[in-house]
């Protein structure tokens, strides 16, 4: 399909706008999760300084000058799994190659356990302004059965640790998790609300091909949880954390108001954005550009001068348009009819009038003729409605 | 052309002994083609024959040969070995006066050698045995020149040693040609006798009509008349296929090319015809060929309805180009507007679905293919049935009877257990043994064909290892205790889903075809019943949930494109949908009936 007709004007729009934002990956973990399928490598700290010399390696390749970027993220793997000596010299890179603007957000992903003070006083010296915890239960058997080396304590004393120096906290956390009842979903909920972080995640356990949690499935050694009861967790999740106010934002994100992580919604914006490290992407000139995901593999063209990207795609402007379709989808306001008419070129309704009909018949889309938005039941079937949008 | 120096030859074979490939090296060393023309298996120039690797239509192509000092015209048709095509092998014998009857060296004799050497036999054509592939570094030679002899009656001597890979024997194989293959006879002043063995639609052109020439001459600026189809056309242009289509001058006795007349009418060309003069009527038609009997059938429905009219008519061109099938409209209240269509086998049906689906570029809906029945009514009326859902209530039923075949199993001496076993499992009737050599034997049973086409191709090969092979045909219909099962999906009796099942197996077929309904239909809004019944009788049950949960928890910069392609695939999956009431059925779900519940 051309969608020449469905375009109203040729559309290039984010190709012009300035890059301000970037993710840095840091790929480390004391031990890889059952159920994680990121990029990462465990039990190879001795590739962490190799790995600090290319990531500014390809930095100072890619960026003419230090960049002003109003949003930074720093993921990993764990990235406070690095030795405070370590994440100083990883965030030295950063001063000399990102400045940040006035009020900019600079998150950094970290794990409860060993994240000493002197690592927070490294963090919060960085100018680190938001901390994503991964908290994911406070359930001691589902810890252990997530393969997670924290305990509930743990995160609670990293709380109270970080809070004094970086007070805007996210925590993130896991239903769905083979074992867990709705019941210790509220637990975990009840104790998260208790350390009343500005910023909640909750994901259901998803079984990604190729992990140990996979193969698990495959042999009956783990079972899924049922759809019904996963449902629930989700549905008590929407329904409890507004009224512990958390607004819900996108399909997995709540917050309280003014807490919206920006970071990612430069990603679900179609707004560009810089990325470093192994397996991570960027988005500039309306090209996708994904690094290797080994870390060897990405360390080695580095060090070799060769190019980290692992893949790369440039969409159409009409299947960038129905990506936008998809990801805005997934954000609690939905589509707007204009915004998007202008922002892709393309309408809404002529790109996608029979799937919008259809799926408000069931009753999982609402429009209220300018802005169309999934139903609290639409969320439960998202993949559902997406689908018909591609 | 002297018709004394005409050469008309098909090569035959067991599928895979190497047809295509010693006709690549008889191209070659004729000069027919160059070697930079070479590829292997030129001849196979479908996309689908390219994909499969085998042949599935026969080719005709005229080579040049000087032997003793006097240029031939070898006229060589390449045969498809698969039991399905077995009618473009028994019309290319027709146009033929002899046949290269190849054996792989190793595999030795096979179930389709003796079905092709028969037919040839029978068509008083002269054979010239090859033993093929002796370049192989692992060969049977002396077992597979006993298994020739006991089998077949070919002596030693005149078995051709041959090798298409290595080019070893092939000079051999063109003077055997011209010294053993009789001439054709024909007059060439006689009035016009040409054979039409095959078509083609050209969107140009129009159809291109293939023949061989017995009696009189044809040339451009004839009015020629089709005997059978009646219609008279101008010929504008006449030629060979060497292997490209070369015009030439004109066709005379014996001779194979091709005629173009401006013909754009599909209808007008029919296989078998006999093309004569408008003004100078031949007395008699050729005998033509005998019509195939399609035996497996199956409803292919454009996705979108608004296709039906282009279906019809790519489906008349692709009828022009395979005699072998056929298509009648139908309706269905579950797919709309259609045709049935009928199949020499599953092979074939396969192919004509991907043809029309590559070539014409229609996305189809295609149901699970059945054979034909006969009802004996009530009433002393005997009905054809090529579709389940043409069955009529069971008290109107006398007699249900099946399409019964014998079966040619060639299989080693171990696999003789199994293969009863399975023969029997499958209401066989046990009929001959006959060793061919110590180690290898043919057994002959008569099975409902119904047993035989789906999976017993797979089955044999797997308690044979590989090694056994097998190759049936119709005997006639035999009464057998059939009823109809229906599907019902959400209390909605889906036509396109009924099947015809023998009593005996109905409840295991029912459970096992509900379940894998299950797993082709995605879960809905709601919860979906799905049963099996005779008449109204429920015999098999299972449930699709409702979709309660449906959704990717992360979705960031490093996932989006990761996620895109995730959806996009399920997508793929859901293109293939009909709308049946508020379910829709996806078009693997129909071919599931196919599901004989074995394991
Ligand atoms: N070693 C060896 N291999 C051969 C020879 N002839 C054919 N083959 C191989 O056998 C396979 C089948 O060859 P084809 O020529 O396609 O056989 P075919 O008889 O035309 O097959 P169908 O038309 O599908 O019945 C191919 O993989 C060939 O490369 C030969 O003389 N020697
Ligand atoms: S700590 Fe996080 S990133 Fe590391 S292995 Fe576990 S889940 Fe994956
Ligand atoms: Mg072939």
């Amino acid at each position: 399909m051309s969608g020449t007709s469905a375009e109203i004007r040729s559309a290039e729009p984010r190709s012009t706008n300035p890059v301000r934002a970037a993710y840095l990956h840091i790929p480390f973990c004391k031990h890889r999760c059952g159920y994680c399928d990121f990029t990462l490598v465990a039990r190879r700290d001795d590739l962490i300084p190799a790995y600090l010399d290319a990531l500014e390696l390809e930095i100072s390749r890619a960026l003419p000058e230090p960049l002003e970027v109003t949003t930074l993220f720093v993921g990993g793997g764990t990235p406070t799994h690095l030795s405070a000596s370590e994440l100083s010299r990883f965030f030295d890179i950063v001063a000399r190659w990102f400045v940040f603007t006035e009020g900019a957000e600079v998150s950094v992903e970290a794990n409860p356990w060993g994240l000493t003070n002197d690592k927070i006083g490294v963090l919060a010296d960085a100018g680190i302004n938001r901390v994503s915890l991964g908290a994911q239960s406070f359930d001691a058997a589902l810890l252990q059965q997530l393969e997670r080396d924290h305990t509930a304590a743990d995160i609670e004393s990293a709380v109270e640790r970080l809070r004094p120096r970086i007070p805007n906290l996210s925590l993130d956390l896991i239903f769905g998790i083979p074992g867990q009842s709705l019941e210790l979903w509220n637990d975990t909920l009840d104790r998260a609300f208790a350390l009343r972080p500005t910023h909640l995640s909750t994901y259901g356990l998803t079984f990604e091909k190729g992990t140990a949690f996979w193969s698990r499935r495959e042999h009956g050694a783990l079972a899924q949880t049922p759809d019904e009861l996963e449902r629930a967790m989700y549905a008590t999740a929407m329904d409890r954390l507004p009224a512990a106010g958390y607004e819900q934002y996108e399909l997995s994100n709540f917050a309280r108001r003014g807490f919206a992580c920006r970071h990612n919604q430069v990603y679900w914006a179609g707004q560009p954005y810089h990325g470093f490290g192994p397996g991570a992407a960027r988005y500039l000139n309306g090209r996708r550009d994904v690094n290797h995901r080994s870390v060897t593999a990405w360390l080695r063209r580095i060090q070799s001068g060769q190019s980290p990207v692992g893949t790369t795609e440039e969409l159409s402007p009409e299947d960038r348009a129905r990506e936008a379709a998809v990801i805005g989808l997934r954000r609690v306001p939905g589509l707007n009819r204009t915004r998007f008419a202008q922002q892709t070129g393309f309408a809404l309704d002529v790109l996608f009038g029979a799937a919008l009909q259809k799926h408000r018949q069931r009753g999982w889309l609402e429009d209220d003729g300018e802005q169309i938005r999934l139903t609290r039941e639409g969320r439960f079937v998202a993949d559902s409605v997406v689908v018909d949008l591609l | 052309m002297d018709p004394r120096f005409i050469r008309n030859f098909s090569i035959i074979a067991h599928i895979d002994h190497g047809k295509s490939t010693l006709a690549d090296q008889l191209l070659l060393q004729t000069g027919t083609i160059t070697e930079r023309e070479f590829r292997d298996q030129i001849l196979d120039d479908l996309d689908v024959e390219r994909e499969r690797g085998i042949t599935v239509k026969a080719r005709a192509v005229s080579l040049r040969y000087r032997y003793k000092g006097q240029e031939y015209e070898l006229n060589l048709v390449d045969t498809p070995g698969h039991v399905d095509f077995h009618y473009e092998v028994s019309r290319s014998l027709a146009a033929c006066e002899g046949a290269l009857l190849l054996v792989d060296a190793f595999q030795g004799v096979q179930a389709q050698t003796v079905a092709n050497a028969y037919a040839a036999i029978n068509g008083n054509l002269t054979i010239i045995p090859c033993l093929n592939k002796v370049d192989l570094p692992v060969t049977r030679i002396d077992e597979v020149l006993e298994e020739m002899q006991t089998v077949l009656g070919f002596t030693d001597e005149e078995t051709l040693r041959t090798s298409g890979k290595s080019g070893i024997g092939v000079d051999d194989v063109l003077q055997a040609l011209v010294e053993r293959v009789p001439c054709p006879s024909g007059n060439p002043t006689d009035p016009l006798r040409a054979l039409v063995f095959d078509s083609k639609y050209d969107n140009f052109r129009g159809v291109m009509t293939y023949i061989r020439v017995m009696e009189g001459t044809i040339r451009p600026g004839m009015k020629i008349r089709f005997m059978k189809g009646g219609t008279n056309h101008e010929v504008l242009e006449v030629g060979q296929f060497r292997p490209n289509n070369v015009k030439c001058d004109e066709l005379g006795p014996g001779q194979v090319g091709y005629f173009v007349a401006g013909i754009k009418q599909l209808t007008a060309v029919h296989v078998g015809d006999t093309v004569t003069e408008a003004g100078r009527i031949a007395a008699e038609p050729l005998p033509g060929y005998k019509s195939p009997q399609q035996m497996v059938f199956c409803g292919m429905y454009p996705i979108d309805a608004t296709d039906f009219e282009k279906l019809r008519e790519e489906l008349q061109k692709m009828s022009l180009n395979d005699a072998s099938f056929s298509f009648v409209p139908e309706t269905s209240d579950a797919l709309g507007f259609g045709f049935r269509c009928g199949f020499l086998g599953m092979l074939h049906m396969e192919i004509i679905q991907q043809r029309l689906e590559k070539e014409a570029a229609i996305d189809l809906i295609q149901t699970a293919p059945n054979v034909t029945y006969e009802l004996l009514m009530m009433d002393g009326a005997v009905n054809r049935v090529d579709n389940p859902q043409d069955v009529p209530v069971s008290g109107n039923i006398k007699e249900f009877r099946e399409p019964v075949v014998k079966v040619n199993f060639i299989i080693p001496a171990d696999g003789i257990g199994p293969i009863m076993q399975l023969c029997n499992d499958r209401r066989g009737i046990y009929k001959s043994t006959e060793y061919l050599g110590p180690t290898r034997a043919q057994i002959v049973y008569e099975l409902p064909l119904a047993e035989v086409i789906y999976d017993m191709h797979d089955k044999l090969k797997s308690v044979t290892r590989g090694y056994g092979t097998m190759d049936y045909e119709i005997i006639g219909f035999r009464p057998a205790d059939l009823v109809k099962m229906d599907i019902l999906v959400k209390g909605n009796k889906v036509d396109a889903l009924a099947t015809i099942v023998h009593r005996a197996q109905a409840e295991k077929r029912g459970r096992s075809l509900c379940k894998r309904l299950k797993e082709e239909i995605s879960k809905h809004q709601f919860e979906i019943p799905i049963q099996a019944a005779l008449s109204s009788r429920v015999i098999a049950r299972e449930t699709i949930s409702a979709l309660r949960k449906n959704v990717t928890a992360k979705c960031y910069g490093g996932d989006i494109t990761r996620k895109r392609k995730l959806w996009a695939k399920q997508k793929e999956g859901k293109k293939r949908l009909k709308q049946f009431g508020e379910v829709e059925i996806p078009q693997k779900a129909f071919l599931s009936v196919l599901d004989t519940g074995d394991d």
